[in-house]
């Protein structure tokens, strides 16, 4: 079904709930267009066995036409809602970009939107953090999103830890792997080597002019670059010795 | 001893019994399997890869047994063909599989075990070095290990050859019997995974396509096996599957796969190591190794003692290396007199030329270098087994890497100076192909030690002594300068891409024992030997036979001597040309044979190509021997001028060199024979190596148009200041 017989569905259905009947005059004063373009699109829709005359002039819908027309009011409900209260947009820009969008999302990315939105309803401090947050009020640049400034304490916290390298800590330092970020085969020698998420790695000793370093990782001693150690995520242990 | 262990030798199987040795890199493999097959055994490559295959025999409890030494391997997924060569020998269906791991690092080492149990292998576990284990206070419970794992677990210290009867035993246990299906338990939700891609494996003539490993390497997507079981009936159930499985992993527990099936292997290590291994509170043995480390890789000291240790082998290979080649000089020279003795005195006998200057002063010329070899590799057996080269690969990755090279580039380097022959094997230490083709195209840069002859020779011709020493220095630096410099060229032009993992595992330092440091001498001895006794043999008589032949029909020298233009006297005046002795005039009849021959021809046909650069005929001709093997080149100097000159080689050729040419074709000599033209040895194993004839032959050119660069910019440029 195209989008806009769609949409007369939807009127349709809004004026039987709101007046308890529904007129080609009502329809093409609602929808903003002719008469001549209502009655075509009226056929259409007979054709398809969602809508059928009642007396003159009276439009009545039939169960199907009735589950079609409450299945994309939902939608838009759910859509100009998720607009509006969740990304804070001005009311009618909310409902245009519903209507905009009630046709082409699948079912199934209509149903995880709607559960996300549930469990957004039931957590709200999440959507109080994301308003708060700077970000959400950003019109600019998208580039900040690498680094979320402040957005939520928790977050911000775990965050700031987790952006550790390990080429960021000096000799004599230790740390507990959070994650191997390499790919392919320096990934897989990696973890070969017993570099993996949650053991202990220590820094031993760095080369001359910073490069290679020199680690130590489940008893073994490890020469790596820079550039390696550089991708694998690590959290500062409480204490910055050495030996194990 | 647990129950499933059955009396050996009753029930071994009649043919003969194939063992195959895995093991991580640095767990002492290698002289474990010198102990087990002695003297029997033979190295070959792997075809189509450029892995080294050592293979051997032995008898285990009279039973004929073949044994095959798997390259070192962390793991059994494909990234490198070293990885790829262990997981086709495995697939190949050994009878028995001993899994050889360090005793002091069990815990990263049983990763391998773990992996090779899931092939449905039949192993064998090997604690090696279980004496530096034991002196740390680490005790294992080998009859409890045995009866968790099924299979039996023997204490060996490889390089003392301990342990091995013990081995030899366990080996027959485990043909005799084969193990029951002593599935890994690897954790709840990775046996769900395995049960559930098991029956759907499809069927194979190769026993590893249903086994467990190949269901944990479709689990996590491995691409090499998955496009092979997509190919076969049935593959496509079991990969759609692999990948239900795999998105069920990573949703429930919130980590990729490969990170989830790695740790669940080191979670059935621990899980092992905890039921058997006993610590007491003794201080690491080891330590000893940090405190070595504290001055060998100190910040600062670190570079400056690895020159010296540099400096203390070269030292070695050519001061100590000296000695003994006084005598095999001597024994050269003896024999070139007792069989020049078996003709009377002044016969031009072919065949005693053939033997007296073709062969014994051919490879006579190439023999004398084996006290250089031998030492060198004396020298560098030693760091590799001490632990120190994988500290000169820290210590010097980062100037190498700044060339586009590697760490690990430098070691074969390094070997380079001894020969680039097995410097370019020793490439095989490097993991990416990149790395490794850049290393071997620059390694004939690095001056080997047939070179040495030639500057030892053309060094004290051309330069007074105070300059000697200098001059042999910056060769070597002009080389290596060079090496480095086109190293970078390759990588930033047609060798561009992403850098190979430069992760290095820093082995403990061990000293190395009598049996392995002149186990590895002596096989490099060998092969070099051999590539005299073969190789350069048959050269030597090909290039003795296009001096010597066509023989011309008549010679100036006669016909001058006919129409009376000169006259033979006994005792001619040094001031008259026109008087000669007898002597002299055979020197002119050699001169003019060797300019009718295809040696002096071709030179000949060359010299106008090598003019610019100061070289005449002769020196062109030499150095068409020098392509055949660098030390020729000395040999063929020595062939052309005994024949050009005089009858007997009195006549020192530094001399003869110092009177023919001058400083500056000498240098531009030395220029072009340290870059051109790496000898036919050295391409031949670049394309066996790199697997390409192009990568051979764009050395050989390459190197070859740079040498003629060279010498022909420093002998013009020099001409003008002389």
């Amino acid at each position: 079904m195209s989008s806009s017989l769609e949409d007369y569905l939807e009127t349709i259905y809004l004026l039987v709930q709101e007046q308890g009947f529904a007129r080609v005059k009502d329809v093409a004063k609602a929808r903003d267009v002719k008469a001549a373009s209502v009655s075509i699109a009226l056929r259409k829709l007979a054709e398809m066995d969602m809508v059928r005359y009642e007396r003159r002039e009276y439009i009545a819908l039939t169960p199907d036409g009735e589950k079609a027309g409450r299945r994309v009011f939902s939608r838009h409900r759910l859509l100009t809602r998720f607009f509006e209260e969740v990304l804070s947009m001005p009311q009618p820009a909310a409902s245009e970009q519903a209507c905009a969008m009630e046709h082409s999302l699948t079912d199934d990315a209509m149903d995880r939107l709607a559960r996300f939105f549930e469990f957004l309803g039931g957590c709200p401090t999440v959507i109080e953090s994301f308003h708060q947050c700077p970000l959400a009020h950003d019109h600019g640049s998208v580039s900040s999103h690498a680094h979320l400034p402040g957005a939520c304490a928790i977050c911000a916290k775990k965050q700031a830890r987790a952006s550790i390298s390990l080429a960021d800590l000096k000799p004599g330092q230790g740390a507990i792997v959070t994650k191997v970020e390499a790919v392919g085969a320096l990934r897989q020698r990696l973890l070969d080597m017993g570099v993996l998420p949650n053991t202990q790695i220590d820094v031993e000793r760095v080369g001359l002019g910073g490069d290679p370093f020199w680690v130590r990782c489940q008893g073994a001693r490890l020469a790596l670059r820079r550039s390696e150690a550089s991708s694998i995520a690590v959290r500062q242990a409480e204490r910055d010795t050495p030996k194990q | 001893m647990s129950n499933l262990v059955v009396p050996a030798a009753s029930a071994l199987p009649a043919r003969e019994i194939r063992v195959v040795l895995a093991g991580n890199p640095n767990c002492g493999k290698t002289s474990l399997f010198n102990a087990l097959t002695g003297a029997r055994q033979h190295v070959a490559n792997y075809a189509g890869v450029t892995v080294e295959r050592r293979s051997g025999s032995c008898d285990i409890e009279n039973c004929p047994a073949s044994v095959v030494d798997l390259p070192g391997t962390y793991s059994l997924s494909s990234y490198s063909p070293e990885e790829r060569v262990a997981q086709d020998e495995l697939m190949d269906a050994p009878d028995v599989v001993v899994v050889v791991v360090d005793s002091m690092q069990l815990q990263r080492h049983l990763v391998l075990l773990a992996q090779v149990m899931q092939t449905g292998a039949n192993p064998v576990l090997c604690l090696n070095m279980s004496d530096e284990a034991r002196a740390a206070g680490q005790k294992i419970d080998l009859a409890l290990m045995e009866k968790l794992l099924g299979f039996p677990v023997v204490e060996t210290v490889g390089h003392r050859a301990q342990g091995v009867a013990d081995l030899k035993r366990a080996i027959a246990r485990a043909a005799g019997a084969r193990m029951g299906d002593n599935r890994l338990v690897l954790g709840e939700t990775m046996d769900r995974a395995l049960a559930a891609l098991r029956p759907l494996l499809p069927a194979h003539a190769a026993k590893i396509f249903a086994s467990d490993w190949m269901a944990t390497r479709l689990l996590v997507g491995d691409g090499e096996y998955t496009a092979q079981v997509a190919a076969m009936p049935g593959g496509a159930a079991v990969l759609a599957e692999a990948k239900r499985q795999r998105e069920r992993i990573e949703a429930r527990t919130g980590t990729d796969i490969v990170i989830f099936v790695t740790g669940c292997y080191f979670g059935f290590v621990d899980g092992l190591l905890r039921e058997v291994r006993t610590q007491d509170s003794r201080p690491d043995a080891r330590a000893i190794t940090d405190r070595i480390d504290a001055v060998l890789v100190h910040r600062i000291l670190g570079l400056p003692i690895f020159a010296l240790v540099m400096y203390a082998i070269f030292w070695l290979t050519f001061k100590v290396g000296e000695v003994p080649m006084g005598w095999i000089e001597s024994g050269v020279h003896l024999a070139a007199t007792q069989v020049s003795a078996l003709w009377p005195v002044g016969s031009g006998s072919l065949l005693r030329s053939l033997f007296v200057d073709g062969i014994i002063g051919g490879v006579g010329g190439v023999v004398v270098f084996l006290p250089n070899i031998v030492l060198l590799f004396l020298g560098l057996a030693f760091l590799e087994d001490t632990g120190y080269m994988a500290r000169a690969a820290f210590l010097t990755d980062r100037l190498m890497h700044r060339f586009g090279l590697h760490g690990k580039s430098f070691i074969p380097m390094l070997t380079g100076f001894g020969c680039s022959v097995p410097g370019i094997m020793a490439t095989r230490t490097l993991e990416n192909q990149r790395d490794r083709i850049i290393t071997m195209l620059v390694l004939p840069l690095m001056s080997c030690g047939a070179r040495l002859t030639i500057w030892m020779l053309l060094i004290p011709a051309f330069f007074r002594p105070a300059w000697r020493a200098p001059v042999l220095w910056s060769i070597y630096a002009v080389g290596i300068g060079l090496a480095l410099v086109l190293a970078l060229v390759l990588r930033k032009t047609i060798m561009r891409g992403d850098d190979a993992p430069f992760v290095m595992e820093l082995p403990p330092y061990r000293l190395p024992t009598l049996r392995s440091v002149p186990m590895k001498m002596f096989e490099r001895a060998w092969l070099y030997l051999r590539k005299a006794g073969t190789t350069i043999l048959a050269l030597s008589i090909l290039l003795w036979a296009a001096t010597a032949f066509p023989k011309p029909r008549q010679y100036r020298i006669d016909a001058r001597i006919a129409s009376g233009e000169v006259a033979v006297t006994s005792a001619a005046s040094a001031d008259d040309p026109r008087t000669l002795t007898e002597q002299q005039v055979a020197g002119q009849r050699k001169a003019e044979a060797l300019e009718y021959s295809v040696a002096g021809r071709i030179g000949h046909a060359l010299e106008p190509v090598f003019h610019p650069l100061g070289f005449d005929w002769k020196i062109v001709t030499a150095m068409i021997g020098a392509f055949a093997a660098k030390e020729i080149f000395v040999a063929q100097l020595g062939i052309v001028y005994s024949l050009g000159d005089t009858d007997k080689r009195t006549d020192d050729l530094r001399a003869v060199l110092a009177r023919d040419y001058g400083t500056l074709v000498g240098l531009s000599m030395m220029l072009f024979l340290l870059v051109a033209t790496p000898c036919m040895a050295t391409v031949a194993v670049t394309r066996r190596e790199s697997g390409k004839w192009s990568w051979a032959l764009l050395q050989l050119g390459g190197l070859t148009g740079i040498a003629y660069g060279l010498s022909l910019l420093v002998y013009q440029v020099g001409r003008l200041f002389v």
